[in-house]
């Protein structure tokens, strides 16, 4: 029976039908699937899945990793509560726009992803100063900040990553928080992370997840 | 002498010229240009005008341009907050559609000519074209109906409203946004504006889903340039990709010239479009700021070299970042002049 609540539940996020998704999700529930089937079967499976194909070609668009994001990060959100325990959590990130930026749809996807691989999320919003990344990352104990920027002079200005790396130096925590970017620009200059000092670099939000789980587990090591 | 609208009009009806049109969209330079905060510059027409006729002067390409910055339309639409920055383009600080009932309640102005937000660069656009009106191609850019709501409700909520929301209250934001974008354009068409980009990352599958594109935003597309409406416009998809429907755009709006975004395969474009339309190939702005002269050279070289098989090509850029060095502006510029002679 999950087999087929996979492939229905993949077929409506493909059609970016909302009302489809959660209609199938109800009904397995009401069917007797576990809800940690839905999640661990089901949703992370199918976000594996759109990190698989967007990996291999690039025909996923934007809209598709929105609407995947939204979708898996609800009806996790749905099911945790009625998990038999309380799942693990992988890890912690703070994550918002850099200064002066306020462009959050990138954003927003990634932390749609991150709460469907159980990696608790503070979102700091828009327009985040530098040293309240810092701040907001030390009080969360989060290993990873996830700096997002959509236009140049914000990626690269300088209260944008680089102010962060360098509080993090001066504050001597470099072994304990890493600093993931993504956005635009790092989309059509592929050294940019190096430019700014970030460890890493997602090309899109979706693919984020993978890349935000080995940096987590770098930091635990 | 041969003027940039000389060389436009040898490209598109391939006749022969000294060399290919060149295109470069600086806004944000003219405030450098004329040493002021971005702040400063953009508070008057006269001031944007004067740096675009000294930078074409001063590097010599083909066009001048009336865009101020994109948050013009939300000013034309009600908002009254933009954020400045030191070093970049200006933000929309305010999303004026907050609600639903802030889509019905949206009013499009009757007239944009006389509309208060419009008259900066009303006085811009009267004095480009009193100095260089017909020898220099005015360009202004304007945001799609589907690409509009962005600046007015911001790209999440409207992914939200395009994909989840009421098909009723989205169909009714497209309609007023279309109206708005026709509006828009004859305002600065009847101001002397001769190319208009039409922006529309919502008409590239890097957005949205090839269903969605076929039935959702070449419909509005076709509203948007209703018969008459594709003089002098050119498609863009911003920094998104378009040769997955430039077939479809050409077949279905008629459009005459495209704009490449830096991603898209010139080449493959060309093949698909066989000579129907203009085509720009457009330079990776983001890497002008650190590249070397040689690499910006093998950069230009490979996109005209790319583009100019069978004509009807002319080199461009995107809106260039601010920081842009200036030497590799002029690197950018020289090479695209030395390798577009024909």
């Amino acid at each position: 029976m999950l087999q087929k609540v996979l492939e229905e539940f993949q077929e409506a996020v493909y059609d970016t039908d909302q009302n489809r998704v959660l209609e199938i999700v109800h009904k397995a529930i009401d069917n007797g699937v576990a809800a940690e089937d839905v999640v661990f079967e089901i949703v992370i499976p199918i976000l594996e899945k759109a990190i698989q194909s967007i990996s291999e070609d690039d025909s996923t668009c934007l809209s598709q990793m929105f609407f995947t994001a939204q979708i898996a990060a609800a009806v996790t959100e749905e099911m945790i509560p009625l998990f038999k325990q309380a799942p693990k959590v992988v890890g912690c990130v703070v994550i918002g726009t850099s200064s002066g930026d306020f462009h959050g749809l990138g954003k927003r996807i990634v932390i749609g992803c991150l709460k469907a691989m159980m990696i608790d999320v503070i979102d700091l919003g828009l327009s985040v100063p530098p040293e309240r990344f810092v701040d907001e990352a030390v009080a969360n104990k989060a290993q990873l900040i996830g700096i997002s920027s959509m236009m140049v002079h914000t990626a690269r200005g300088e209260n944008g990553c680089l102010k962060v790396r360098q509080i993090l130096k001066e504050r001597g925590l470099e072994e304990q928080i890493k600093i993931i970017v993504g956005g635009a620009p790092y989309r059509y200059d592929h050294e940019l992370y190096k430019v700014v000092q970030a460890d890493a670099w997602t090309e899109n939000a979706i693919t984020s997840s993978q890349i935000i789980k080995d940096l987590i587990k770098e930091v635990q090591k | 002498m041969i003027t940039g609208m000389d060389r436009l009009i040898a490209a598109m009806s391939g006749t022969p010229c000294d060399r290919i049109p060149v295109f470069c969209f600086m806004s944000d330079q003219g405030a450098k240009e004329l040493g002021m905060t971005l702040q400063e510059y953009y508070s008057n027409g006269e001031y944007v005008a004067e740096a675009q006729l000294k930078m074409r002067e001063k590097y010599g390409y083909d066009n001048l341009l009336s865009l101020f910055y994109f948050g013009k339309e939300a000013e034309l639409l009600g908002c009254k907050e933009i954020v400045f920055a030191q070093d970049g383009p200006p933000n929309v600080g305010q999303m004026i559609l907050k609600t639903y009932d802030d889509i019905h309640k949206l009013q499009i102005p009757d007239d944009i000519s006389s509309h208060p937000a419009f008259q900066e660069e009303l006085k811009c656009l009267r004095i480009l074209k009193k100095e260089a009106g017909g020898r220099y191609p005015i360009v202004a850019f304007l945001s799609a109906s589907m690409t509009l709501p962005t600046l007015l409700m911001g790209i999440e909520k409207w992914m939200e409203l395009l994909l989840m929301g009421p098909v009723e209250v989205r169909d009714e934001l497209l309609t007023k946004c279309s109206e708005f974008f026709r509006k828009e354009t004859s305002a600065y068409r009847n101001a002397g504006a001769d190319v208009f980009v039409y922006v529309n990352p919502f008409g590239s599958t890097d957005f949205l889903p090839m269903k969605l594109i076929k039935e959702l935003s070449l419909n509005w597309m076709e509203k948007d340039l209703q018969p008459g409406g594709t003089q002098g416009l050119v498609y863009n998809c911003s920094g998104a990709r378009m040769n997955s429907v430039i077939e479809m755009v050409l077949e279905r709006t008629g459009i005459g010239a495209c704009l490449f975004s830096a991603m898209d395969d010139i080449t493959e474009g060309k093949k698909i479009i066989t000579g129907r339309a203009l085509c720009g190939g457009s330079f990776n702005d983001i890497k002008l700021i650190d590249w070397s002269k040689e690499e910006i050279r093998n950069e230009v070289k490979r996109i005209i070299d790319a583009g100019r098989q069978g004509g009807k090509f002319f080199f461009g850029t995107q809106l260039m970042p601010y920081s842009i060095p200036e030497q590799n502006i002029r690197a950018m510029l020289e090479a695209a002049y030395e390798f577009g002679k024909l």
